[in-house]
């Protein structure tokens, strides 16, 4: 018997959100832009040619793979587009198709810990069990390499991450990843890198470095990419994955079982985006990076309510809420009750630490990907809750 | 209204890149195919630009391959998207550099992006090619597809275009690309991997750096390394080569 897949805490959120008139929304990550007109446009023309009624390959279309591979070489990853890209209906399909073709029933998929929700409800689709590898919160939610390589066992095949990670915006550096790439040789495992957050790295003047880069791997690596959050194009549900011809070949028989391929008009407006829309994409990553200021500025003011690291990239903040606070405001329902309170006191979505692993605990995901209006109004919202809840306001 | 504008601009950028053309009467390849154009493209614009420098060889920048995108193209103009006025300024700046720009590259290396019957005619009314080359003639859906036949008749007029001193280079391992053969006056070369192909890749091997094959051309054999994966990059790789060797 398969394990139970709940809904994701983070749609479930947004589930109890929808049914509160006039809640702000800091849960779900969706960005507050619209898709950018030059990839609405060439949908459109797409339409209106007669191109998008049918099946394409399913692997998807020879000009939107090759579009992909061309993308990748800029950034030094080299694929070949007839036989290592995949159009994928959004990258959770991506992840699942791979893990489907990769494991079998009880095996391990290590993921550290905190990271994205729906990372776990994939490998229990595919049965696989997942494993947590904590982060070292202390040391910005950085990977610990001694603590990976201690659980993995027999049975564990992969690890799937995102760098950068979401919910805690860090950016894995280098040298950690490449003593991750070490480990995967040593102990023959599949590592599954989601790098849908990569376009919106804010501080760091080097670009993200990804482990796609890294030629002598990538017989076990799977890259993965979203247009959901770079493109603001995520009902368009539209990624791709790119990895050594052989996995492909193995992911494609899977992917080609779930979805036949990707939806045909998200894969012309998704080479548009490609073709088009960079400057789309550094106009957001400056509006990400002034509400990430903003959220942190506003995170001050709440200091003797959260304490946070701010982050490097993504557009997500993941503060811990403090012990007493903790205590007085959700007493024995630990970061779940505390977000379901601010949701039903202080009309503020968000999503409980407990969602993205155990070491996620105590703390709450705020997406920043949302207006500074919606920002703002939420900090208003919680500085008055707080303030009524009988703790003080610090204005410094 | 909008395809009025569009179709005046169309008019325009045609009229302003045949003075431009006419004026500094350019050596032009031209890289047509479903696919691969751009890598094609690219690799000759590299190989070109070793032999005659940087600034006398240009190409298309990004997918300036059609009806709007060529002229774009030709003129070194940005586009102007969805903004009208960016669209009249873009109209004035190419008068001017089709009636008085003194600087100009001795050779253009043009992708020609083909979807529909007329494409071609259209293309060939501003450009001249002096070599054009057919990457492949492919579908990216699951049923039979008449469009490759669409397409072939484009190539087709393509071919019977290039003037007898010209070239065109042909994929050898695309029957459809193979077959334009028998449609052009022009000087025929064909690369691929088949035994029958005039520049032919041998002993491909692939390994972590990327792929090694063996060129044969013109009775010479060289050894390659490239650092791109797959095939696609191999036939780019050799019809630019040709391109090298044979200008």
């Amino acid at each position: 018997m398969s394990e139970k897949i709940d809904l994701s805490p983070i749609k479930e959120m947004e589930l109890r959100a929808s049914r509160i008139p006039g809640v702000v929304s800091l849960a779900q990550g969706v960005p507050s832009f619209d898709t950018p007109e030059t990839v609405k446009s060439a949908a459109i023309e797409a339409i209106e040619k007669g191109k998008v009624a049918k099946y394409s390959l399913a692997p998807g279309t020879l000009e939107f793979r090759e579009a992909i591979a061309q993308h990748l070489e800029k950034e030094n990853k080299f694929f070949d587009f007839e036989k290592e890209v995949i159009a994928t209906a959004g990258s959770i399909e991506a992840i699942t198709a791979t893990l489907l073709a990769i494991i079998e029933p009880g095996d391990e998929v290590l993921i550290p810990d905190p990271t994205y929700t729906s990372y776990q409800s994939a490998i229990k689709v595919a049965r696989g069990v997942p494993v947590f590898v904590p982060l070292d919160e202390k040391n910005h939610w950085a990977l610990d390499i001694e603590k990976f390589e201690k659980l993995i066992t027999p049975r564990t095949r992969a690890f799937l991450f995102c760098n950068p990670n979401n919910p805690t915006g860090t950016v894995f550096a280098r040298n950690q990843l490449h003593a991750l790439a070490q480990l995967a040789i040593k102990h023959n495992l599949y590592i599954l890198s989601d790098e849908v957050y990569k376009d919106f790295v804010f501080d760091s003047g080097e670009k993200l470095y990804s482990l796609a880069e890294l030629r002598g791997i990538r017989d076990r690596l799977v890259y993965i990419y979203s247009f959901s959050k770079a493109y603001a194009m995520t009902g368009w549900r539209i990624a791709y994955l790119a990895t050594h011809q052989d996995l492909s070949a193995r992911i494609l028989a899977v992917h080609d079982a779930l979805v036949t391929c990707a939806p045909v008009i998200s894969q012309f407006a998704a080479q548009a985006a490609l073709e088009m829309a960079d400057k789309e994409v550094m106009r957001f990553r400056n509006y990400f990076r002034k509400r990430r200021d903003l959220i942190c500025k506003r995170l001050d003011k709440l200091s003797h309510v959260f304490e946070y690291q701010k982050p490097d990239s993504a557009y997500f903040v993941f503060p811990r809420i403090k012990k007493d606070i903790l205590q007085k405001i959700a007493p024995d329902g630990g970061s779940w009750q505390f977000a379901i309170e601010l949701l039903e006191k202080a009309k503020v979505a968000t999503v409980p630490g407990s969602a993205f692993g155990p070491n996620g605990e105590n703390h709450i995901r705020m997406c920043f990907g949302r207006s500074e209006e919606d920002i703002n109004l939420a900090f208003d919202r919680m500085e008055k809750y707080f303030n009524e809840q009988g703790t003080k306001i610090n204005d410094q | 209204m909008k395809n009025l504008f569009k179709k005046i601009i169309q008019h325009y950028l045609k009229l302003f890149t045949k003075i431009i053309l006419w004026r500094h009467k350019p050596f032009i390849v031209a890289v047509a195919g479903s696919t691969n154009k751009t890598t094609t493209k690219d690799y000759i614009l590299k190989f070109l630009r070793e032999k005659y420098g940087e600034k006398e060889v240009r190409g298309n920048p990004k997918s300036y391959n059609t009806e709007i995108g060529l002229p774009l193209a030709i003129l070194y103009l940005n586009s102007g998207e969805s903004s009208a006025l960016r669209w009249l300024k873009i109209l004035v700046q190419a008068k001017i550099r089709a009636l008085f720009g003194r600087k100009f590259p001795k050779k253009l290396v043009l992708e020609f992006g083909v979807e529909e019957k007329g494409d071609m005619k259209y293309l060939l009314e501003m450009v001249r090619p002096n070599v054009a080359i057919v990457t492949n003639i492919e579908g990216s859906y699951t049923y039979s597809n008449s469009g490759l036949e669409k397409i072939f008749e484009e190539m087709k007029i393509m071919a019977e275009n290039i003037p007898k001193d010209g070239y065109i280079l042909l994929n050898a391992d695309d029957e459809r690309v193979n077959g334009l053969k028998k449609h052009t006056k022009a000087k025929t070369f064909t690369y691929g991997f088949s035994e029958n192909a005039d520049a032919r890749a041998e002993n491909l091997k692939t390994d972590a750096q990327g792929q090694t094959f063996g060129f044969v051309f013109q009775g010479k054999k060289e050894f390659v390394r490239i650092k791109k994966y797959g095939r696609t990059n191999i036939y780019a790789w050799m019809a630019a080569k040709v391109v090298k060797n044979i200008l």
